[in-house]
């Protein structure tokens, strides 16, 4: 959908074997990791490396331990690698609430505070190579005080182990801080310093093409590819994993002329965005599980009164609160089932933060030619982490509605064989006016009780999947050996890990459908054909994609590996259930 | 544009002698004196007897869900500027349901107009108690609620900060058309309570007895005095009129502050990690 820049190498399409570097930072609230870890992946992005980065906090709502993941290498990356090939941690103690996110391996550097005493965690694994200490902390005594920067001796050593120049971090940092240059000024020293520290270990030292790449989150992706497909209206209620799309825009939106407004809930605010876009105007909103309950019943109304909407949900873990912070994929269900009485919506999936702008331009393309409500399902994995990606230019071709004219069809519902959808009367047209309702209704959108007239309609509205189904045939994406005898099934996030697997699998073939429903059966047919072993690969713990499937089509003999969410999928964790010896990665 | 001429086609489902028609035929009047064209009008309302109103008027009109008519109507007011945007809806609809969204909408102060139909009773489910329902009336029909309090809806949205609050009566035309004129007109979010009768679900004689309980605000009354409103609806008498109406040059200020500059936290630096819920 999206036109990538000409400047750009296709560096993802070379054959070149992944280089790359994962970097582990834990810390405590206080220590600023996120930040070293921001400023990282800044620095490759400028020499034009790729990377991404991923965040995850303990338990405590706040002031609690947190840990970045962070991974560099020369070729476009959406998973954030397997083994730790860096840990940077100032306190042993912080990375107990970390267990099953970090591994050690023989090559691995750690650096780690000189004084602190604690014992590494044993499920940390063990390395080969020397530990490096530094004099991170100031002490008095045995008592740890109040001192320099942390961060930024650790953005130093780190730098330095990868040969990165002290420019390159001036740079990120006066970019982070443009507002407040004193601050810098008064960090640099503490950098220095540390840059300078004798004996600092050399790191995989990486190159990059050159030429200055994009840092993006899954939200701003989020939110930039519904404006480059036309978005002027957006309202939405803060809820975490999504609120960055929300705040993304209300810094971005109004500057090119569209408005925002934070609701009061999510009832209101999927509300607002079906008033604004029965005014004509393309809108949406974003959520998480708990905001997309309180959504259904707009949906619906989206739906029943033919208003193209666009709704974004951020899956979290579990029911009720659940774990806010934490991904998932259940809300697969409600996406395609939600709501009371029969009505069509479509529901696509993003993969990562390349994926998301060209869905969302998909979604606005279905939602405006459709005029039906479309959902879009990201999750907290994807949402949350930033990525380092090619620069694009947007689509001139925005979606547009059919706009009725006097020459058009006389009723604003007219039934029709050959046509799913209407001219959309857009307010303010003169001769158009007409009712728009909830309540069942003729062809002129007059309420109507008769059963014969809820027949017809309900015909009317659900012939637009099968126009959706036959423009979005082609809406999945197949890798590995298209003739290899085992085959992979999944959606949404796993994407990043599993096509980085199937490089090291080639008795594997992998199929992921962007649209989930209506589902590119067709192309799913074609793939599966002579496979001899099927999974399903999916994080519900009722295994939603798998049941939804097999009541698609025959899944029997197909197995299912679902589990509940918390961490993404890893490629160890998938080798392990397929009955595969853990493969050690080469670098 | 005459009122009938703002008419659609389609006949009234109301019962004959419903305090709706009237409604109906006001705001038409007052639109007809305001001359807003059909194509310039978009009139909403969730569910209800009294939300069958849009389908009546040549406009673009959404008939919603059941409580949800003001955040569809501010969403569409805000994309659409340039569009009359009414409101109309029962007391169940408004003041049950629907009642979370009243405050915000009066303090975004997007200039819609409400027009409730307060007729005492949910209509259109049969007759079962409403936010607005007397206690005497519940007790005396074996109503649910028969201890909770009725809701005062006028006092409520002169706290929640609106800037035009008015009540008329669905029988007397003259007033009722200039109150929906005078609300139209306003350039903030405006809220006409109308005492509506409903002849089947209250007593045949409950539109008198609201007007026996009614009286018109004399032409001394400061309708720019705040003290002065809440003390004219605090009785179990309805006061009728504009009750209040913020001064206009008051009206922008409260419209939405500009942004103000960036702020950022002195630690900034150490502190770019905390955990958002
Ligand atoms: C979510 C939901 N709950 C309940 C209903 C049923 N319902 C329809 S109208 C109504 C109350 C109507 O009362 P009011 O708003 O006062 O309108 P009136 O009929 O009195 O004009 C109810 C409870 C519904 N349509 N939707
Ligand atoms: S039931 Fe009451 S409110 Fe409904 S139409 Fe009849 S009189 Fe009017
Ligand atoms: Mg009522």
């Amino acid at each position: 959908m999206e036109t990538r820049t000409e400047a750009m190498p296709a560096s993802s399409a070379t054959a070149t074997p992944l280089r790359s570097l994962v970097i582990a930072i834990a810390g405590s609230g206080g220590d600023g990791v996120a930040l070293i870890g921001d400023l990282l992946l800044k620095m490759a992005a400028h020499q034009g490396l790729y990377g991404i980065l991923v965040q995850s906090y303990g338990p405590q709502i706040r002031g609690g331990e947190s840990a970045v993941v962070l991974r560099i290498g020369d070729r476009e990356i959406c998973y954030e690698g397997e083994d730790t090939d860096v840990l940077v941690c100032f306190r042993a103690s912080d990375l107990k609430r970390f267990k099953g996110s970090l591994h050690l391996h023989d090559e691995s550097q750690l650096i780690l505070e000189e004084k602190d005493p604690g014992a590494l965690p044993d499920w940390l694994g063990t390395m080969k190579k020397p530990a490096f200490r530094h004099p991170f902390a100031t002490w008095d005594g045995d008592v740890e005080v109040a001192g320099e920067p942390k961060n930024m001796m650790a953005l130093a050593l780190v730098c330095r182990a990868l040969g990165w120049p002290e420019s390159l971090a001036q740079q990120a940092l006066a970019e982070r801080f443009s507002h407040k240059p004193a601050l810098v000024e008064r960090n640099m020293p503490t950098f220095r310093k540390a840059y300078e520290a004798p004996n600092v270990p050399q790191l995989l030292q990486l190159k990059g093409h050159g030429v200055p790449l994009v840092v993006e989150t899954g939200n701003e992706a989020v939110a930039r590819g519904a404006m480059s497909a036309g978005l002027e209206f957006f309202a939405g209620y803060p809820i975490t994993p999504s609120s960055e799309v929300m705040e993304t825009l209300i810094d971005e939106l109004p500057a090119v002329g569209g408005r925002v407004i934070q609701a009061e809930d999510e009832i209101s605010a999927l509300g607002m965005v079906v008033g604004a876009s029965f005014g004509g105007v393309p809108s949406m909103t974003a959520t998480s599980g708990p905001g997309l309950s309180l959504m259904t019943e707009m949906m619906g109304l989206s739906s029943m009164a033919e208003i193209p909407t666009v709704i974004v949900d951020c899956q979290r873990a579990g029911p009720a609160t659940g774990m806010p912070s934490r991904t998932e994929q259940s809300d697969l269900y409600h996406a395609i089932y939600g709501g009371h009485g029969d009505f069509p919506r479509a529901v696509l999936g993003v993969f990562d933060v390349v994926h998301a702008r060209d869905v969302m331009f998909r979604a606005f393309e279905l939602a405006e030619n459709y005029q039906l409500p479309v959902l879009v399902l990201s999750d907290a994995y994807v949402a949350q982490r930033r990525q380092i990606r090619d620069g694009v230019t947007d689509r001139r071709d925005k979606p547009r509605r059919w706009r009725w004219t006097p020459e058009d069809a006389p009723a604003r519902f007219q039934l029709s064989e050959d046509q799913p959808v209407n001219a959309f009367r857009v307010p303010g047209t003169p001769g158009g006016t007409y009712l728009a309702a909830g309540i069942e209704h003729t062809e002129d959108g007059n309420p109507s009780a008769d059963p014969g007239v809820h027949q017809r309609m309900s015909e009317k509205r659900f012939r637009k999947l099968e126009s959706i189904a036959a423009d979005t045939r082609g809406w999945v994406r197949t890798f590995g050996d298209p003739k290899a005898a085992k085959g992979i099934i999944a959606w949404g996030s796993s994407f990043g890990m599993l096509s980085e697997w199937i490089e090291t699998h080639p008795e594997y073939r992998v199929f992921m459908p962007e649209i989930l429903h209506p589902f590119p059966l067709e192309a799913f047919t074609e793939w599966r054909k002579g496979l001899d072993e099927t999974t399903t690969v999916e994080l519900s713990y009722q295994g939603q994609f798998h049941r939804y499937l097999s009541s698609l089509t025959d899944m029997n003999g197909v197995r299912s590996f679902a589990r509940s969410g918390g961490l993404p999928m890893s490629m160890r964790e998938l080798d392990e259930m397929l009955g595969l010896s853990a493969t050690r990665k080469e670098r | 544009m005459k009122p009938k001429d703002l008419r659609t086609e389609l006949l009234p489902v109301w019962c004959s002698g419903c305090g709706d028609f009237g409604v109906l035929k006001g705001l038409t009047q007052a639109l007809s004196d305001l001359n807003v064209a059909p194509e310039k009008l978009a009139v909403i309302s969730g569910i209800g007897c009294s939300s069958r109103l849009p389908g009546y008027v040549k406009a673009y009109s959404f008939n919603t869900i059941h409580g949800r008519a003001l955040p569809i109507a501010s969403g569409l007011k805000t994309a659409r500027p340039e569009l009359t945007t009414v409101v109309v809806g029962g007391d169940g609809d408004g003041f049950s349901i629907g009642l979370g969204h009243l405050p915000h909408a009066i303090r975004r102060d997007i200039n819609i107009t409400y027009i409730v139909m307060d007729n005492g009773i949910y209509g259109l489910t049969k007759g079962q108690a409403s936010p607005t329902t007397e206690l005497e009336s519940k007790r005396s029909r074996g109503l649910a609620g028969g201890d909770e309090q009725p809701l005062n809806p006028v006092l409520l949205v002169l706290s929640a900060g609106c800037g035009f609050v008015a009540r008329t009566h669905a029988g007397n035309m003259p007033h009722m058309r200039d109150m929906m004129k005078q609300a139209i007109e306003y350039p903030g979010f405006s809220f006409v309570h109308v005492l509506a009768g409903c002849v089947t679900y209250q007593p045949r004689n409950y539109s008198d007895l609201l007007l026996q309980r009614s009286y018109e605000l004399p032409v001394e009354y400061d309708k720019t005095d705040l003290g002065a409103a809440i003390n004219a609806v605090r009785d179990g008498r309805f006061a009728l009129g504009v009750i209040y109406k913020r001064p206009l040059e008051e009206v922008s200020a409260t419209a939405g502050a500009a942004s103000e500059e960036e702020w950022t936290p002195p630690d900034a630096v150490l502190k770019q990690d905390l955990p958002t819920e």
